[in-house]
């Protein structure tokens, strides 16, 4: 038994995989190595902290919620079931009437102040460290299919979009506020200007934000 | 909605409860967001509603509904690279906090505990998300490797290896902190 095979053994032990007499074999090791016992030693202790995690982290909500959950799948199931039949019988769509997105605004940081200068709202990142804002937009109404273009400065980049300059997603809304939290890193220190637009339909809304660099 | 309706909605609550709370805590784990994870289940919901049957004349529904979940997650991220919005309220914006730990706490211990469990979330977001996922559905939600290969499709061999890499990229970056490695049990 060598410090390789503990290595490679890990696993299996922290899952309780090993047979008994390798398990002898290891544990024999584990007596008269102090590094592979301080391996073991501090795998164990991270795999008892991600089941502490596992148990403190979810906010699993209660019961109302799961009550809700299923109903509201069994009533849109069954229309949907009833608009299948209906389609196949017609072989016709229906478009449904939409509201119009009413007005949008940007959430930032308490430390971060609208622009006095030119009453654009701004926020302050240092370079290169990740900075989240959350655009908010607040709709009228649940909309389907809106699109969100996103165009940044040079110099500014989305996390998981590196090296892109305009990013578009399609979205839903759902009535009331809605939060699109956008990671934000500095690779320059020019800063500028990042814009934001939400489209529906014929109806759109743009929302700029000055970002400094320092 | 008529009693045939009715009857359906009766039958897929006697089929989905016993499944509902674990089919949740994997939409957050893949989502890592509440809005997103209710939106996420709640999708899933409505879509198997329609193959009842199928649900119906299953021995375990688990794992399938596990999968289907796992899918439209996939399909939500990869095929429409789609970032959903989600509704909140603005107290709620800030990121994520741990707020609350199982167990009876002493205050010596409650702040050792959320900075280690802080330094753990840490170290989570440093890995790919392929990594993380397996590490955290294996160590952290139970689930075997046999119905982490179910729920992803992904081969045995490569979530074994996944789970290898996202531990000791876990280990190697938490012993960089000193309370961690200070603490760490000799046996």
């Amino acid at each position: 038994m060598t410090c390789k095979t503990i290595n490679e053994k890990l696993d299996d032990l922290l899952d309780g995989e090993v047979e008994h007499a390798q398990r002898e074999l290891l544990e024999e090791h584990l007596l008269s190595c102090a590094n592979c016992r301080s391996i073991v030693a501090n795998a164990r202790r991270l795999q008892s902290l991600l089941q502490e995690y596992g148990e403190s982290d979810v906010p699993v909500p209660d019961a109302a919620f799961f009550d809700q959950a299923l109903a509201k799948a069994a009533h849109r199931g069954s229309r949907d079931e009833r608009q299948r039949y209906w389609l196949k019988g017609f072989g016709t769509a229906v478009a449904a009437g939409l509201a119009l997105i009413a007005v949008g605004i940007v959430f930032f940081g308490a430390e971060d102040l609208p622009d006095t200068d030119t009453g654009m709202p701004s926020v302050t990142m240092a370079l290169e460290e990740p900075r989240t804002v959350n655009l908010v937009f607040a709709s009228a109404s649940d909309l389907m299919d809106a699109t969100l273009t996103v165009i940044l400065p040079d110099g500014i980049d989305m996390a998981g979009f590196e090296g892109q300059r305009e990013i578009t997603w399609i979205t839903s809304l759902k009535q009331g506020k809605n939060v699109l939290p956008l990671k934000l890193i500095a690779s320059s220190p020019r800063g500028g200007e990042l814009m934001a637009t939400l489209r529906h339909e014929d109806d759109d809304r743009t929302f700029r934000l000055h970002v400094t660099v320092i | 909605m008529s009693t045939f309706e009715s009857n359906q909605a009766t039958l897929f609550e006697r089929l989905l409860k016993p499944h509902m709370q674990r089919l949740y805590r994997l939409a957050y784990r893949l989502t890592h967001s509440k809005p997103e994870a209710e939106d996420l289940f709640q999708d899933v919901l409505t879509k198997v509603f329609t193959r009842l049957d199928e649900i119906a004349e299953l021995k375990d529904p688990g794992p399938w509904l596990s999968r289907v979940l796992y899918n439209q997650f996939v399909d939500n991220h990869r095929r429409y690279a789609r970032q959903r919005l989600f509704k909140v309220d603005e107290a709620q914006l800030p990121g994520r906090s741990v707020e609350t730990l199982p167990g009876n706490l002493d205050s010596s211990s409650d702040s050792e505990r959320l900075h280690d469990i802080r330094s753990l979330e840490a170290a989570l977001d440093r890995l790919s998300d392929e990594h993380r996922t397996v590490v955290l559905l294996h160590d952290a939600e139970g689930y075997k490797l046999e119905e982490i290969h179910q729920i992803t499709g992904d081969p045995l061999g490569t979530i074994k290896s996944r789970l290898h890499r996202a531990r000791a990229r876990l280990r190697e970056l938490l012993e960089s902190e000193e309370p961690f490695a200070g603490r760490q049990r000799v046996s």
